[in-house]
């Protein structure tokens, strides 16, 4: 029996993917696209979901996880080549959201400034979860799908009645450069398809799977690009200075109210499902540098994975800024290379690879 | 392996019982925190004065009632003054529960989003606060007493904001709004002016009886327990104040803040006062209230103006009148007359009329055409977009309706 | 050790094995053969005996051959026994054992009687409607009880014998063609492992069972009621009874199990439905409201409205203690309390509930020790955790361990520490099933039984959470 069903694949792109856009994302967009920044984000979730059509369609009859057939249509060298890639990937992945939730944690949660040790745990979760098979991704998806979904639709509805809606016209205004600038740097937290492309082999593709799952998508994408237009009607001219949209958002409602700032139920669901979301490049760093390096006692490639970000988190943290200017900048052609070619490459290899053995019997 | 397991979780338990007995990873003790529940600023002296009002809770069983301090603090830009209250107070201040701003009469004249902007950019304060313009020395509003609440923020607070269904006679912002105005393209916004009145005098009458004690605002890093002797004092925010980039232009009177208020945003639950409208061969004056309120600013910008159609429609019901003979109950819900409607219509057209004139002289953009002109008519944007206020072509639609 | 045909042989041998006074050695004649009565004083019925055994003995007439030597005596349970330990063994069971001179066996008769506790409503779990019988200590009275709930040649009962000293009879109940056979195969086996010396009651045999030694949660169900045991097991659970305790034990175990409590399904749905959602939100306070309102105190101001803010300042003004302290003490102090009212004789215990609730609570709030709102939300949070008592002692802890991290994290490092636990229960498996399940995995059909509690006619099949055979519950048709 695979690790996963399609169900769980589908509750896994609503639960997780969209919710690591709801931090500083939309400000950062915003910066550059400004009313256009939901045109920038579904750029980058159609080039996503561009990608994640042939890696659907290489799980259709995929019997081999994505490593063995790796190793089937490259080579145990070219395999591990690539890993290396997907590797340095997720590492550089990992960086910008771990120092936005610090930054995030830090600065609206808290009332005083706390020390480290507070935000610590995370590392603690992100080493657990190394521990385990794919199948927790996928129990996990089963409960959480509902919270983001009942979190995000907590927070938009108290948004919306503070939303002047028409702040996002006229669209295009901003022009095509400034909304390509705008996708160009979120790729950091886009290219969620290479997470599916891992999937690849390990869960039972049921009938009409791929439309399932294309669906799910498009659900994710719109809770995003539904995100990113309320956060804009709300804030408008000075959206790109709300680095903590999450937290922003829906408080104007809730100004008055006697229970206080009863949004942070809404709030508390989006970050308690993003702290899983956080803990996936972490999971995948340490199956790639498992596999990259034969390691073969259990506790050292997730020890590996979450020292290298603790190190940064606990010692380069006066770098985060430099961090976040040198990954929005040089890094996005990286991520396309990875998040979107060489997935939408590997998936076709894959096809052809599996068509042809199914051929040869 | 397992019991390597049960050290470790042994040592887990002992490490967290450790932590929990030693903490201090930035906990905060919550007698050390004053509740801020308002902030005056003032500019003194080439510096910002703030004071603080801070909630002391002080209720007994008998006494549910809270108390207040004030803290001032003195600096070069806000953040330093609000530094200097804590440093020398031995409080923090804990900003989250402020939902007032207020400005003192003495920051009109220079550009307030350069005070208010602290506040939008911190994330101590939520930036959803009211802000308000004191017709006087912020701190002294701050001080007083009112009979209408101990601490005298929450007073102000409930002039600002009426429950929903009530007079909506206040035309209220916050920080966010009021920044993102500054920000947007007409850089214009407006804000609430507290007016300070006796209660005995009644509305319209400003009292002067600012008390003595707290008066002496220059005065750095002062606490004082506010209960003031003199609890009669009032306060009246239906005035509203005009800004274009982030100074001071303009006023809108009572009468056109209700206006502005209609086709801005909704005035149902509002009240108004019908003046000298004919009956039965007599003038007679009336109060209507307004059930409910349709309206839209729509901005269309052509080859040569930039048209301004204003629509209003008002829903409303007669809730008194000083006609002896009217005979009718006022319970029910009667057809307005056609001199009333009349009347009212003509009140309403002239109100808005009066609204854009201001609107032209002071250069306040506060119905936000250009934005309008931005987000509609955005081809058109840039031929208008420097001199859309003289190339205005209002109409003007009002339609006041009864039951019929 | 094979008997042999010589009394005294026999004789000396059992004399030599059984040393102890309480048991009885009668000598006695069957057609002028010598023979020897054996059997424990306080076990035996002696009328029974002196009927079915002494009596037949008496009166035999003839010649005593082997095959009249069995049909000799009136006993509907009688058995032979050729080997000795075998004979001691149903000796200690409670038998009366005889042997004879002459014949190469001896004969065991099934005459036991001892004092039983009368069938009585389970203190843990009352109802209101529904069956008020629970199971007792004796072994054959739960079996009977089971029998008449589930009259089916498919009930089955496998015996097994574990503890070296106490030699209890360990039952293991399923239902054939309902339950799996590897399940069944798997806790036979898991029961076969155990050696110990003696089994005293039901728990000494689920901790065998368990499959994670070190973890703080159930994983093997329990019940002391037939109408909630039959209906685990005609949903494909595996029960083990234990002789000497009252308490069946199921597997597989899930979370979900705990939250239904037997009279959800003699009341209304939708009555079923509104106070599983209580017990589950009931849960919640009691694990999360400690914690969260320290952590509000210490690190999150901004999450209290402000009147209540108010408050607390208001009450915890002159308190020594800081809110963490506060709360974990009177935590603890609650727990003693607790502690003190179960073990306590009944009337004392009244006397502690009167002393600790209201003269220690109010006392300690006058005095300016504890405040107010930290009483009352320990005293919420006590009654809360009750309202699931079978994972009381398990959220107990739990809530501890939350109120630590809490009082030194704050918000962040409590949802940190939830988010573990979700990550260990969902990857927790008993005996095969997911522990949270029809939650994760997600089990739509299962939830009929779980989000909420639908009407009996919707529970067309038995859960696909467990691994049990013959799926269909109601018949095509019926419904």
């Amino acid at each position: 029996m695979k690790q996963l069903k399609t169900r769980q694949v589908c509750f896994f792109l609503i639960a997780f993917l969209p919710i690591t856009k709801f931090f500083s994302l939309p400000s950062i967009i915003a910066s550059h696209a400004n009313e256009d920044l939901w045109i920038s984000a579904l750029l980058c979730l159609v080039l996503d979901f561009i990608t994640l059509i042939p890696i659907v369609i290489a799980c259709r009859n995929a019997n081999k996880n994505f490593f063995e057939l790796l190793e089937d249509c490259l080579g145990r060298a070219g395999a591990k080549i690539v890993a290396v890639f997907y590797l340095i990937f997720f590492f550089v992945k990992t960086i910008l959201p771990i120092n936005e939730q610090k930054d995030y944690i830090e600065f609206t949660l808290y009332t005083l400034k706390p020390t480290v040790i507070y935000f610590l745990p995370l590392f603690l979760l992100a080493f657990y979860i190394c521990f385990k098979k794919l199948r927790v991704f996928g129990r996990l998806s089963d409960i959480f799908w509902m919270v983001t979904l009942n979190g995000f639709i907590a927070l938009i509805a108290l948004s919306i009645p503070n939303a002047d809606f028409s702040a996002v016209l006229p669209i295009g205004a901003r022009g095509f450069s400034n909304v390509i600038k705008g996708s160009f740097r979120a790729f950091n937290w886009f290219n969620d398809c290479v997470f599916i492309m891992f999937f690849i082999g390990n869960f039972d593709y049921d009938k009409k799977a791929g439309l399932k799952i294309f669906l799910s998508f498009a659900l994710g994408a719109v809770m995003v690009v539904v995100f990113m237009i309320t956060f804009y009607a709300i804030f408008s001219s000075i959206a790109f200075r709300q680095r903590f949209a999450l937290t922003e958002m829906s408080k104007y409602t809730t100004v008055i109210s006697n229970l206080g700032r009863f949004d942070y139920i809404g709030i508390f669901m989006i970050l308690f499902s993003n702290v899983f979301a956080l803990c996936l490049p972490f999971y995948f760093s340490s199956k790639l540098l498992k596999y990259i390096f034969n390691i073969n006692r259990l506790w050292v490639a997730p020890t590996i994975t979450v020292l290298s970000q603790l190190f940064i988190v606990l010692f380069l943290y006066e770098f985060s800024v430099t961090f976040e200017r040198v990954i929005t900048n040089y890094f996005s052609f990286y991520f396309i290379l990875l998040g979107n070619i060489l997935p939408i490459i590997l998936s076709i290899i894959f096809i052809r690879r599996t068509k042809y053995a199914i051929k040869k019997g | 392996m397992r019991l390597k397991r049960a050290k470790a979780m042994m040592i887990s338990v002992l490490l967290l019982f450790t932590f929990f007995f030693s903490n201090d990873f930035g906990l905060i003790d919550v007698e050390k925190t004053s509740i801020v529940t308002a902030i005056a600023i003032d500019y003194e002296n080439q510096k910002y004065l703030v004071t603080a009002q801070v909630a002391v809770p002080e209720a007994t069983d008998t006494n549910t009632e809270n108390q207040k301090a004030q803290l001032s603090g003195k600096g070069n830009t806000v953040g330093e003054a609000i530094k200097d209250l804590g440093d020398l107070s031995g409080w923090f201040p804990k900003l989250a529960f402020c939902n007032l701003i207020i400005l003192g009469n003495g920051l009109k004249d220079q550009n307030v989003v350069r005070i208010l902007d602290y506040f939008a950019k911190t994330l101590r304060l939520q930036d959803s606060a009211l802000v308000a313009l004191a017709d006087k020395n912020a701190k002294e509003i701050l001080s007083l007493s009112t009979p209408l609440d101990n601490i005298s923020s929450f007073a102000i607070q409930k002039i600002l904001f009426k429950a929903s269904g009530f007079d909506n006679d206040v035309a209220r912002t916050d920080i966010k709004t009021f920044c993102a105005g500054y920000y947007s393209p007409n850089s214009s916004g407006f804000m609430p002016i507290i007016k300070v009145i006796s209660a005995d005098s009644g509305s319209g009458n400003e009292g002067e009886k600012a008390d003595n004690s707290s008066s002496s605002s220059s005065q750095k890093n002062q606490t004082s327990q506010g209960s003031n002797s003199d609890s009669n004092n009032l306060f009246d925010a239906r005035t509203t104040a005009l800004f274009k980039d982030g100074k001071m232009v303009g006023e809108l009177s009572p009468d056109l803040t209700v206006a502005f208020n209609a086709i801005n945003t909704s005035i149902a639950g509002t009240s108004l006062a019908v003046k000298n409208v004919p009956y039965n061969d007599q003038e007679c004056n009336y109060l209507l209230t307004v059930l409910n309120d349709k309206n839209s600013i729509k901005v269309k910008a052509t080859e040569n103006d930039v048209e301004v159609n204003i629509s209003l429609s008002l829903f409303c019901k007669v809730s008194d009148v000083d006609a002896t003979d009217s005979g009718q109950s006022l319970s029910a819900n009667l057809p307005l007359s056609k001199p009333l409607i009349e009347k009212t219509k003509t009140m309403l057209v002239n109100n808005i009329t009066q609204l854009i004139n201001t609107s032209v002289q002071t250069g306040c953009d506060f119905l936000k055409i250009k934005e309008k002109l931005y987000r509609f008519n955005y081809s058109k944007y840039s031929l208008y977009k420097d001199n859309f206020l003289s190339k205005l072509k209002v109409k003007i639609d009002a339609d006041v309706r009864g039951q019929r | 050790m094979k008997l042999s045909k010589n009394l005294d042989e026999n004789f000396s041998l059992l004399k030599k094995a059984l040393v102890s006074d309480d048991i009885t050695f009668l000598d006695l004649e069957i057609a002028k053969s010598k023979g020897v009565l054996v059997f424990i004083n306080d076990l035996v019925n002696k009328d029974t005996l002196g009927e079915l055994v002494l009596r037949p003995a008496n009166s035999f007439k003839g010649k005593l051959s082997e095959k009249t030597f069995f049909s000799a005596f009136l006993s509907p349970e009688k058995k032979k026994i050729l080997n000795l330990g075998e004979l001691i063994s149903d000796l200690l069971l409670g038998n009366a054992i005889l042997i004879v001179d002459g014949i190469s066996f001896g004969l065991s008769f099934g005459l036991k009687h001892f004092e039983k506790r009368a069938i009585t409503e389970p203190p843990t779990s009352t109802v209101i409607k529904g069956p008020r019988e629970g199971f007792v200590e004796s072994l054959s009275v739960n079996v009977s009880m089971m029998r008449r709930k589930l009259k089916s040649t498919n009930l089955i009962f496998e015996n097994l014998t574990i503890g070296e000293y106490s030699a209890t009879t360990v039952s293991v109940c399923y239902i054939k063609g309902i339950a799996s056979k590897k399940l069944v195969e798997k806790v036979k086996e898991q029961i076969k492992k155990i050696k110990i010396d003696a089994v005293l009651d039901s728990s000494y045999i689920s901790k065998f069972l368990n499959q994670h030694r070190f973890s703080l949660f159930k994983q093997i169900g329990n019940t002391e009621k037939p109408d909630i045991l039959a209906g685990k097991i005609l949903e494909g659970r595996v029960a083990i009874f234990v002789d000497g305790s009252p308490i069946a034990l199921t597997v597989p175990y899930l979370l979900i199990e705990d939250f239904q409590s037997a009279s959800d399904y003699y009341n209304s749905s939708y009555s079923a439905t509104v106070s599983r959602y209580i017990r589950v939100i009931s849960v919640a306070l009691a694990l999360f409201l400690p914690a969260l309102f320290v952590s509000a105190e210490l690190f999150h101001l901004q999450l209290i409205p402000l009147s209540f803010l108010m408050t607390i300042v208001n009450s915890i003004k002159g308190i020594p203690l800081s809110p963490s302290y506060e709360m974990f003490f009177t935590l603890l102090i609650f727990e003693i309390l607790n502690e003190a009212s179960v073990r306590m004789p009944k009337y004392v215990g009244m006397v502690v509930s009167i002393v600790g609730g209201l003269v220690l609570g109010e006392t300690a709030v006058n005095a300016g020790i504890i405040s107010a709102p930290t009483l009352m939300i320990v005293a919420l949070s006590g009654i809360c955790l009750y309202t699931v008592p079978e994972l009381e002692q398990t959220f107990s802890i739990l809530r501890i361990v939350f109120l630590l991290i809490a009082g030194t994290l704050g918000i962040y490092g409590l949802m940190i520490a939830v988010a573990l636990l979700v990550v260990y229960l969902t990857s927790f498996e008993s005996y095969g099933s997911p522990l949270c399940a029809p939650f994760s995995p997600l089990i739509i059909e299962d939830n009929k039984d779980g989000l909420y509690k639908g009407f009996i006619q919707e529970f067309e099949f038995r859960p696909k959470s467990l691994n049990n055979k013959n799926k269909r519950r109601i018949k095509k048709g019926e419904l």
